[in-house]
């Protein structure tokens, strides 16, 4: 910021000149103190180990304890073996199969929750579908196995109605049971914000005018309500993409997706940081293309209501 | 206040039982105690210490022994005995599979552990890693114990970074009334992986599993002839689709509950529960398994070195192994310690195995590090297919 008709100055008079056409503290004292923690947290642990990850993704081979050779793109090159690209269609065919179960089933529910229900137990009746949440995810995963396994209540009940048993459990329908299920009360929630603002006049003018309820639904309710089920849709489907829990759990050996694969190359018997490194990145970039989505045609106000 | 809500009553019985298994012998646990021993399971894979655990980020201090060890090989009595000699308080974390733990050692996360468990051929590893410390054989009182087989293993010449605490075999453990036929050799799960489908179970441990293969094919353990390894990956990924999961521990209340009828797993996991339920067996396959040793070591970066010399000599002491072998059924390498284990332990074939059955069984050694990268790299396929 030195002026560059003044006549040639040391580092220091820079300095000074650069501290001089600063704007005056007023005017970032008070931003600085409320965006410093948040941001020095973020760039400590967010931003520098992604930027470490990055580096380690780019020295193919390295293994702790043994010097690392040099850069190259070995690690991302791997990923492209049609076992490991197996993995991740499997990883977004999971993510997309359990975004559509939880649109299909959690519309209408919100639907209901925003505009049938009464209005004195609407409060209550959602805070009861989000009371799942409240107990840790890995316990309603695991509770699914007991609910799943061969002896368990599911057969138990197929049982009684004189159906053969299903041996579901280690199996991908499991892993599909489990993620529609960790991630429903999340996809009710933000329609619930979405068609709570629907404007109800329009339905009823659209009845005047002599619409069927389906003709209604589809010209009325479903347009107004397309941002909050892109922001619904594009939140389930990047959490259950990266999901760990639940295929760990249920899906046994059947069900390797990415955020497995990634954690068995850091803490599992196969110790290539690299590969998963590489295999980290493609996650990330994946998850912000997703993330660039959502803020591009997401629904933001309904985003920032539901999700603390 | 008694409270006698359904959680509540099965929570007291559980706990007051001798072993979390015993819980589930009654063939009509509830569904709600399954849940309950379930969650416990899991959680004690996460931090088995359970009561005393949380102050395990607290750091060491003088007072604490941070142990890091396999699941079964240390629980309250063993811990508390140990506070009552010495007035040391015991921590214990649990890993599931050697590389595990040495990624943590090396990773910096393990620098509250004063004493670590390696296997053999980890040993060896963490040896040339410079991760272990040299033990000061002054400082050790009862080493004269050890089984002559001990006194001078191929992993650790002399002893001299490690104590062996337990040895073991590698076998299938199966529940007799739920399998076709008998098994009696690796071969059996593919004869049988239709009638099994999804009711295996294999170690998620590379070398074992792999190395299993490898044996059933007719090769070594330690092979790293690639031919031999690229043979055996095939043959692994055959049975691939039928395999249940790839797990090291937690298995009991699967095989237990009938959803595993077929677990491969470390003789001193399964002998706990042949002895509890009658249906299950244990046995080493026909063409050799895996013979392997669990030591104790003192890490580079223990903080607590006075107390790991304190605990390695509580162990080595003939009683405390005793008592030890006698709840958690390991095979002690200390000769008197066997000696005085009664008749019926010393007489149990999947504790101590005759000689004719040890004599085809080999122990997993560390491998170049070149061969390690094929093994990782068929290992990750074959989990990932």
């Amino acid at each position: 910021m030195a002026n560059p008709t003044a006549p040639p100055s040391g580092p220091i008079s820079r300095l000074t000149d650069w501290l001089a056409n600063l704007p005056p503290p007023s005017h970032w004292v008070r931003p600085l103190g409320l965006l410093g923690p948040a941001g020095t947290w973020l760039f400590l642990l967010m931003v520098i180990p992604t930027f470490l990850i990055l580096e380690i993704s780019l020295v193919p081979g390295l293994r702790l304890g043994e010097p690392g050779g040099s850069y190259g793109l070995d690690n991302y090159l791997r990923i492209f073996q049609p076992v490991y690209l197996r993995v991740i269609a499997r990883s977004l065919n999971f993510a997309l199969a359990s975004t559509l179960m939880c649109l299909v089933m959690g519309f209408p529910v919100a639907y209901w929750l925003a505009l049938m229900s009464p209005k004195r137990w609407r409060n209550l009746l959602l805070v009861s579908f989000v009371l799942p949440l409240w107990t840790s995810s890995l316990l309603r995963a695991y509770a699914w196995t007991t609910i799943l396994r061969s002896a368990g209540v599911f057969n138990t009940i197929l049982g009684l109605l004189m159906l053969p048993p299903q041996n579901w459990l280690h199996t991908p329908i499991a892993v599909l049971i489990g993620l529609t299920y960790s991630f429903l009360p999340y996809m009710v929630l933000i329609l619930y914000a979405s068609l709570e603002k629907l404007d109800t006049r329009l339905l009823e003018a659209a009845a005047d005018l002599g619409a069927t309820p389906q003709q209604a639904f589809w010209k009325i309710t479903v347009p107004q309500t397309l941002p909050g089920i892109a922001a619904g849709c594009l939140l389930v489907f990047i959490t259950t993409l990266g999901d760990f829990v639940v295929p760990t759990l249920l899906g046994g050996a059947s069900s390797m997706n990415i955020a497995r694969l990634i954690y068995n190359q850091f803490l599992g018997p196969t110790r290539a940081w690299g590969f998963g490194s590489a295999l980290s990145m493609v996650l990330i970039l994946a998850v912000s293309l997703a993330i660039a989505l959502l803020l591009k045609y997401g629904d933001k106000s309904s985003v920032s209501e539901t999700s603390q | 206040v008694e409270r006698k809500g359904p959680f509540i009553s099965t929570y007291k019985r559980y706990s007051m039982m001798p072993g979390r298994r015993r819980f589930l012998q009654g063939s009509a646990a509830a569904i709600a105690g399954m849940a309950l021993a379930n969650c416990r399971q899991n959680l004690a894979n996460v931090n088995p210490a359970g009561s005393s655990s949380t102050n395990a980020e607290a750091g060491a201090s003088s007072d604490t022994l941070y142990i890091f060890t396999w699941a079964n090989y240390t629980d309250t009595s063993l811990a508390d005995a140990f506070t009552e000699l010495t007035g040391i308080k015991v921590v214990i974390d649990i890993f599931d599979s050697n590389e595990t733990m040495l990624t943590k050692m090396q990773a910096g996360g393990g620098s509250a552990y004063s004493i670590i468990y390696p296997s053999d051929y980890m040993v060896s590893e963490m040896i040339s890693l410079g991760l272990l410390q040299e033990l000061d054989p002054t400082r050790i009182q009862g080493l004269e114990n050890l089984l002559d087989k001990w006194i001078d293993p191929a992993y650790d010449s002399k002893n001299a970074h490690s104590i062996p605490f337990s040895w073991g075999t590698t076998g299938l453990l199966y529940n007799r009334e739920a399998v076709p036929g008998t098994p009696t050799d690796w071969s059996y799960l593919w004869e049988n992986q239709q009638a099994l489908s999804g009711q295996i179970s294999m170690l998620d441990d590379m070398r074992e599993t792999l190395g299993a293969v490898l044996k059933g094919l007719g090769y070594s353990y330690n092979s790293t002839d690639p031919a031999q390894l690229e043979e055996a990956y095939n043959k692994l990924l055959e049975l691939k689709p039928h395999l249940a999961s790839f797990k090291s521990s937690g298995f009991e209340d699967e095989i237990l509950g009938g959803d595993l009828n077929v677990v491969m797993s470390y003789s001193s996991d399964a002998i706990p529960i042949t002895l509890e339920d009658e249906r299950m067996e244990y046995i080493i396959p026909a063409s050799g398994s895996s013979l392997w040793t669990d030591t104790m070591a003192i890490p580079v970066s223990a903080p607590n070195v006075e107390a790991a010399y304190q605990w390695l000599n509580f162990i080595l002491d003939p009683a405390v192994s005793k008592a030890a072998v006698e709840r958690l059924f390991f095979a002690t390498p200390n000769k008197a310690a066997y000696e005085l284990l009664p008749d019926e332990l010393k007489a149990n074939n999947d504790l101590y195995p005759p000689q004719d059955i040890l004599a085809k069984c080999e122990g997993i050694q560390s491998i170049d590090s070149a061969s390690n990268d094929l093994f990782d790299q068929y290992w990750t396929q074959v989990v990932s297919a």
